[in-house]
């Protein structure tokens, strides 16, 4: 049985430019804030399984947004995702 | 004010992104994905140290050069050493959420291919950018024929239509009537299948007296088979359903598509260059090859990050254009011609390579011909090898036959440095038909022939 998390960590600030250095519009930050927040929420372990699985299936699909714009590169196994 | 994107494109930032800064993106990310598979796969760790290449030496484009490529066999042969998943793998197969494997059918050992809940996503986000380029949108109804099981290629394309908010209608395995009966009665808008069995339910349609040129469907997605590129056999299918091709082509190894056709049909497919970096090499040299150049494309996939393949050998042969021959305003260039044939799909016959693709466009200028078979013997007597093309006319066009075969015995020779075929006429009914990767080539030569 995983440790649960109920305090998760403070979200760090989302960064300010794309992978290419080109500022982020004000509908990139919310992507990428909502990424960051999803990321974070599938780190707990105190979600029920209903939570927790569809936490992982919208943050695969934010995910696949924050990648096509050049935001993030990262992969999720680890995650679960 | 909110910024307004052109219809046009499914990612108008990175499909119409220069060059230059599209070379930068793609740079950075295959320093990760190199990064990545250094650090969790044992395959491609134990290779990079053979070839003393590691990730932090890739500073400029030239310097991909240094990653040594891999193929079909080297991942074939670590799953045979380490089964079932060999040690290709990046991450826990715990993680994943649906197996797929390759038919094996070519005598080869089937590849296993796993992808995790976010592979799935992008698998259906790289057909996304097809349907969309297409003009498929979410008022559309998509009909789907495909079977549905382990070979992967449609599935992402269902899933891609659902994400696109389109209607879909699956169609398992239903027979061949039923499905042309669910294309008409839902009037489907969008047909998705291989060109042979777009053709083949165009022709049994008719034989159940539909017209499907009357249906409303408007455009036909092709993939699986390399014909979705030759021009006789586009002509037949656009003809056929008074409808609109665009080619696609995709791979297991991948899970995905690598390229798309756009609405301008600029006689090729546009690479997904944000998701893939894709080299053209001289098989034989594995020097380069410049635009206009036919070699082999080799595949880095910045997806599936699962089973991370970088620099990966498909034995396609392609031919690379730039962007600029289609005025679409993407940025992605071009194979122009598809996929043109395979490295290991040519035969030499009494000395003259034998292509079963150019076979095939030649046999398709002619639409009395149904359906076809290529087959390679070695003749009895001399011992020597032959190739006979066995054609099955479309009920109704038999008639046509006596002046057909001559004429379609000279134009294959003329194509192949004046090789003599044998052209056949088979029953109605004999030859197989397919629903995916249509067979067509029948090797009965004997062995060490």
């Amino acid at each position: 049985m995983s440790a649960p998390t109920p305090t998760p960590a403070p979200a760090p600030a989302p960064a300010s430019t794309d992978r290419l250095g080109t500022p982020v519009t004000p509908a990139e930050a919310e992507i990428l804030r909502i990424y960051g927040d999803l990321k974070r929420l599938c780190e707990r372990g105190d979600l029920p399984p209903c939570a927790a699985r569809n936490a992982r299936k919208a943050l695969a699909c934010i995910h696949v947004a924050a990648n096509d714009l050049d935001l993030v590169y990262e992969h999720l196994y680890d995650l679960g995702v | 004010m909110p910024q307004i994107w052109p219809d046009e494109y499914w990612n108008p930032k990175n499909e119409t992104m220069p060059r230059e800064r599209l070379r930068a993106l793609q740079l950075g990310k295959l320093r990760d994905l190199c990064a990545w598979a250094e650090a969790r796969s044992v395959f491609h760790r134990e290779r990079f140290e053979k070839a003393r290449f590691s990730a932090d030496q890739l500073r400029t484009w030239d310097d991909i050069r240094r990653i040594p490529m891999m193929t079909r066999e080297e991942w074939m042969a670590s799953q045979a050493e380490r089964p079932p998943y060999g040690t290709l793998p990046a991450a826990n197969p715990e993680v994943a959420i649906r197996l797929h494997t390759t038919s094996g059918t070519t005598g080869k050992m089937p590849l296993r291919a796993m992808d995790s809940m976010r592979d799935w996503e992008w698998i259906s986000e790289c057909w996304a950018y097809g349907f969309h380029a297409m003009g498929v949108r979410s008022r559309d109804t998509v009909f789907i024929a495909f079977s549905y099981a382990q070979f992967i290629g449609f599935w992402g394309a269902h899933y891609a239509n659902e994400k696109l908010g389109a209607m879909v209608i699956p169609s398992g395995s239903l027979p061949t009537e039923q499905r042309i009966k669910l294309v008409i009665e839902n009037g489907a808008t969008v047909l998705c299948a291989t060109p042979t069995y777009v053709l083949r339910l165009a022709e049994v349609g008719r034989q159940m007296g539909i017209d499907v040129a009357g249906s409303r469907v408007e455009r036909i997605i092709l993939s699986g088979e390399p014909s979705g590129s030759v021009p006789a056999v586009r002509r037949q299918i656009e003809s056929a359903w008074n409808a609109r091709c665009g080619d696609t082509a995709g791979m297991t190894e991948i899970g995905t598509i690598f390229m798309f056709e756009c609405r301008q049909q600029p006689g090729g497919a546009h690479i997904l260059e944000d998701h893939f970096i894709e080299e053209v090499i001289d098989p034989e040299t594995g020097r380069p090859c410049g635009y206009g150049e036919k070699g082999e494309r080799v595949c880095t996939s910045f997806g599936r990050g699962i089973l991370p393949l970088i620099r990966y050998r498909s034995c396609d042969i392609v031919e690379k254009r730039p962007h600029t021959d289609c005025p679409c305003g993407r940025t992605f260039d071009i194979y122009h011609g598809g996929i043109q044939t395979r490295v290991d799909d040519m035969h030499k016959i009494r000395g003259t390579n034998v292509y079963p693709r150019a076979v095939e466009a030649i046999v398709r200028e002619h639409g009395e011909i149904d359906e076809f078979q290529l087959v390679l013997h070695t003749h009895e007597a001399s011992g020597r090898d032959e190739v006979t093309v066995r054609c099955e006319m479309k009920k109704g066009q038999e008639a046509a036959w006596p002046a057909l075969y001559p004429a379609l015995q000279k134009e294959l020779a003329e194509s192949h440095e004046n090789l003599r075929f044998n052209v056949e006429l088979a029953a109605a009914g004999e030859l197989p038909r397919f629903e995916l990767k249509a067979k067509r080539l029948v090797d009965k030569r004997r062995k060490g022939s």
